[in-house]
């Protein structure tokens, strides 16, 4: 007496979730009614085609220096902690925001590019710091600018403060205005590398950041000119 | 680098695809990703060593995941996103892959439970008992609420 198979049964079968006997009689079953296997195929396309969209976000690059990774992390929270103790001054307001941890966790990775200056977010710096040349060009640079550092855009985030978007070394990052400095808010590593970054567009991951933190548009060219002129809101 | 944070390292771009499984928009992924790694990282004392950790940060996202839409159900009521239909797109999207972007809008129809069953089986690749254990449902009903995600974006998809 054979057994119904139902779409249960047949979805079950197309995610391999059927021991061997089990999944012979769903084929066998297959096999006998097109509209079973009509069936089956619909299930097995669309499971394929939600794979190759969503396959790409899981595909972005893993850090390859897991030694120099998150050693920092730690180093940077005692760091943090010493300081704060020795000198109790406001802590950093921007540490703690959504994103905060995240983008420490990639300090590693800016270390591993060189990006954060010698001493490293284990020094008495503070994890997120700029390295000076990076700090220069943000505070010189109209976005679209050529040079080592690239500006994507300006903008203001929902607290109000001015933010940049660029990338450097491979790193496409975004800033924002702290304590009267940058403090660096995300970075990933750029998709595209080198001479081919496109000034204006941006990685899609830093991107979807700044979607997410910005108010109202981009700064146009004047208003940047004059937020420059302005050292950035001091 | 610790055990943790190895683990941690290699398990963010699994629980990126996550989140745009559940999540409206690529913005709302993002969001969602930095704040399961933030969470996991505060959290990470409840982590036991040897076991499954996957299924660990899977259950972490899924759970900020439920208590941010809640919140935002609370607040925004009049924003009904299923009528916006499949064509529209979403603020954060522009740098998404047009067939993603479809794809997740297509999810975002479906009921927050079949939701979050289809993408931890269709997406992630789950077995039925890892997703079962994730969402903490018995393995009949996360099987029903699959069936049931499958036929209803297969409508959407087909039609």
């Amino acid at each position: 007496m054979a057994e119904t198979i139902d779409e249960t049964r047949i979805i079950a079968w197309v995610d391999g979730e059927l021991d061997d006997a089990a999944a012979a009689r769903v084929a066998g079953a297959v096999a006998a009614d097109p509209a079973l296997a009509a069936l089956a195929e619909r299930h097995r396309r669309m499971k394929a085609r939600f794979a190759a969209a969503f396959a790409p976000l899981a595909d972005a690059p893993a850090p390859e220096r897991p030694a120099a990774e998150v050693v920092s992390l730690a180093a940077a929270r005692k760091a943090r902690a010493a300081k704060a103790a020795a000198a109790p001054r406001p802590a950093p307001r921007r540490w703690m925001a959504p994103g905060a941890i995240a983008a420490s966790l990639l300090v590693g990775v800016l270390v591993g590019h060189g990006y954060v200056g010698g001493g490293g977010a284990g020094g008495a710096r503070d994890a997120l710091a700029l390295p000076a040349p990076t700090v220069a060009a943000l505070d010189r640079q109209l976005s679209g600018d050529a040079g080592a550092v690239r500006v994507a855009m300006t903008f203001r985030d929902r607290d109000g403060s001015l933010c940049r978007g660029f990338t450097a070394s491979g790193m496409a990052s975004v800033a924002c205005r702290a304590d009267g400095g940058w403090r660096l808010r995300y970075a990933v590593p750029a998709t595209t590398q080198g001479g081919d970054y496109r000034q204006a567009g941006g990685d899609a991951a830093q991107m979807a950041f700044i979607q997410s933190i910005i108010a109202g548009d981009p700064l146009d060219r004047a208003a940047e000119t004059k937020a420059r002129a302005d050292r950035w809101g001091k | 680098m610790d055990e943790f944070e190895r683990h941690l390292t290699s398990l963010l771009p699994r629980l990126r695809r996550f989140a745009h499984g559940l999540a409206r928009n690529a913005a709302d992924a993002d969001d969602l990703t930095q704040a399961a790694a933030e969470r996991m990282l505060k959290a990470r004392d409840q982590w036991q060593p040897g076991s499954n950790f996957a299924a660990w940060g899977y259950r972490v996202m899924r759970n900020l995941w439920v208590d941010t839409t809640r919140a935002r159900q609370r607040r925004d009521r009049v924003l009904v996103d299923e009528e916006q239909g499949l064509s529209v797109g979403a603020p954060g999207e522009a740098e998404t892959s047009v067939e993603l972007g479809y794809l997740m809008r297509a999810m975002g129809r479906l009921p927050d439970e079949q939701r979050e069953a289809v993408a931890l089986v269709m997406i992630e690749g789950l077995a039925y008992a890892e997703a079962a254990e994730v969402l903490d449902i018995p393995m009949g009903t996360l099987t029903s609420r699959l069936v049931r995600g499958r036929q209803a974006l297969m409508k959407m998809l087909e039609d």
